[in-house]
């Protein structure tokens, strides 16, 4: 275990190194973070405007900014985009220079995640500072609420890690899966939160929300943050839905994980 | 005990099949047609521990399907392997610690940084003790001269210098088994002759157990004294060098170089004329008749010089490989086809 914390310790510093060629790509990416959030925010905040309540899904446009900027934060911290690597690693023959090492891919993938991370966030951070003065949100967190978000957020970066890794080995059957990973991405922004609070969603389409994992990448965090989530029983609920899901993500990623090297074809080298 | 045991080893890959246009790409859609592609059928040989073994085969023979499966990278369709007491596609860590594959298109360097970054990580991946880190570190750059390159950023290296770093990651842990898929691709014969000359060495110093893949047949005659020949999934040949051409081309070349022009002997008859340019001639003969045949050409005919040499070894090989004749001079399908047919029974 030593050893693998040493070893991802080296590659993560490694990645950061690559990252830092790159300083051009990581302030567009940063740019890129705020303009879905920002562009919704200002489409709810017509919708609010034009109420005769000036509400929107129940919130006030303070709120609403609360709601978006949060999700602008929630959806840098927990980004994943394996399922657009793994198809070029497979199809370009680069995964086989990975299997030959006695070290899992998945480690150098989650030392670039969090490397971009890292990276990025001396862009992100006074754009997010910049984005507070232009939207002046309104949070109604307590403490308490802020620190489960922040445990929230955590276990939503690795439940959506976990998950977009195990669609991303898809790739060893198909070897190019951009199409699933734009599906994943599609219901992660509608059902997931990030288009619109979940409250706004129509019943029957609530219910479908609640049977999938992807409210707790990024609405369930949010909802703590901006302290619209205060009954503790769906705290807890919530708490143990997202753990639950990452159990098993991780259980899927182990039994994919080897029927995918046993399919394994080593195309391209 | 041998440290590479392979049994009835075979790899069958199935692949889609459609004519070429549009019309056959829309029928693909709903209809797909496949076919099943034995790329490796029932191979089974072994190899003792320091042995270097030449790999040898056309395009498609199966040469890196089989070191892929032996690498752990690919599963087989069938049969059984063992290397260093591991089944390889088990890939278990204690395994591919001790193993290493070069692939000479493929690259494990940190292609951003500089050369030295991407060593400071595989010592860490796996996870060399701080000494044997620095001292085998030190060895592979002295012997592969790649100390002016190591502050270079890898994609600014060139093909030459490139591979002799991907050779250097690839012995940094120091494996007892090396799996070289065409090593010298792509480089300069100055640079090929070194890095043939350094896996030599290594194979001297370590006692590493060493296959190769080249089609470069001088990698194979310098550094091997086995090899394997292996075409269509199918072993042709296994055996020492010395004896390749016994087997598959029992010929001799008799070169001549005539005294004056002669323009009415019937070389044909002493066997096939593979040259005749002025007072130049050159005879493939079967082995066995080539010392009659040199006989009755000094009692024939006025002769300057007379040379009896075995064929060269690429010719050996294309010519086993039939359509792979290219470059052999008077090789044509009819003469190779019969050679294959005989070895492989």
């Amino acid at each position: 275990m030593r050893h693998l914390f040493r070893a991802f310790g080296v590659i993560l510093k490694t990645e950061i190194n690559v990252m830092l060629q790159y300083r051009g790509e990581i302030v567009l990416w940063s740019v890129w973070g705020l303009v879905n959030p920002l562009v919704l925010y200002a489409i709810f905040k017509a919708g609010a405007q034009s109420n005769a309540d000036g509400k929107m899904a129940g919130l006030t446009v303070p709120q609403i900014a609360a709601y978006y900027f949060m999700i602008m934060i929630v959806g840098h911290v927990v980004a994943a985009w394996d399922t657009h690597d793994m198809g070029f690693y497979i199809r370009t023959g680069r995964m086989s220079g990975m299997l030959l090492k006695p070290m899992l891919p998945l480690w150098k993938s989650l030392a670039g995640n969090l490397a971009y991370k890292i990276c990025t966030l001396v862009f992100v951070g006074p754009m997010w500072i910049l984005v507070v003065f232009l939207i002046h949100p309104q949070f109604d967190c307590k403490p308490w609420q802020v620190a489960l978000g922040l445990v929230a957020l955590v276990m939503a970066f690795a439940l959506n890690y976990c998950l977009t890794y195990v669609i991303a080995l898809v790739a060893f059957w198909t070897t190019k899966l951009d199409a699933v990973g734009e599906l994943y991405f599609g219901l992660s922004m509608f059902i997931g939160g990030r288009f619109y609070p979940l409250d706004a969603l129509p019943h029957w389409l609530r219910i479908f929300a609640d049977c999938l994992p992807f409210q707790y990448m990024a609405y369930f965090p949010a909802e703590l943050f901006t302290g619209h989530m205060t009954d503790p029983a769906l705290i807890v609920r919530a708490f143990v839905t997202q753990a639950a899901w990452i159990v098993g993500a991780l259980i899927s990623f182990r039994i994919f994980w080897s029927a995918a090297v046993k399919h394994y074809s080593a195309v391209s080298g | 005990m041998p440290q590479i045991q392979v049994d009835h080893l075979s790899k069958t890959f199935k692949v889609t099949e459609r004519e070429g246009g549009v019309r056959a790409a829309m029928r693909s859609l709903i209809r797909r047609k496949y076919k099943s592609v034995a790329a490796v059928d029932r191979v089974s040989f072994s190899v003792e521990q320091g042995e270097i073994v030449g790999f040898l085969g056309p395009n498609g023979a199966g040469k890196t399907t089989t070191l892929k499966m032996l690498s752990g990278l690919l599963h087989p369709t069938s049969g059984e392997a063992r290397v260093l007491g591991h089944i390889p596609w088990k890939r278990e860590p204690q395994y591919l610690r001790r193993i290493s594959m070069l692939m000479g298109q493929r690259s494990q360097m940190q292609w951003d940084l500089p050369v030295m970054d991407s060593f400071y990580v595989h010592g860490a991946i796996y996870d060399l003790p701080k000494d044997q880190y620095q001292s085998t570190l030190d060895e592979l750059i002295e012997l592969l001269d790649i100390k002016s390159i190591l502050k270079k950023q890898v994609r600014t290296l060139s093909l030459g210098e490139r591979m002799k770093c991907e050779i250097a990651v690839s012995l940094l842990h120091r494996p007892s088994v090396l799996f070289l898929d065409e090593p010298t691709i792509g480089v300069d014969i100055t640079m090929q002759t070194r890095i043939r000359k350094f896996i030599g060495e290594y194979n001297r110093k370590h006692g590493a157990t060493i296959i190769l893949t080249s089609h470069y047949m001088a990698d194979v005659t310098a550094l091997c004294r086995r090899i394997i020949v292996i075409d269509h999934g199918h072993i042709l040949f296994d055996g020492q060098l010395d004896d390749l051409s016994e087997k598959l081309a029992p010929f001799k070349v008799i070169k001549i170089d005539l005294d004056r022009d002669i323009s009415n002997y019937d070389f044909a008859s002493l066997g096939e004329v593979l040259l005749r340019e002025g007072r130049k001639v050159e005879i493939r003969v079967p082995k066995g008749s080539a010392p009659a045949a040199a006989e009755r050409i000094l009692s024939d005919l006025p002769i300057q010089d007379l040379t009896i040499e075995d064929p060269p070894i690429e010719h050996v090989i294309a010519k086993a490989f039939g359509g792979g004749a290219a470059g052999v001079p008077g090789a044509t399908e009819s003469t190779s086809e019969p050679v294959v047919e005989e070895v492989a029974k």
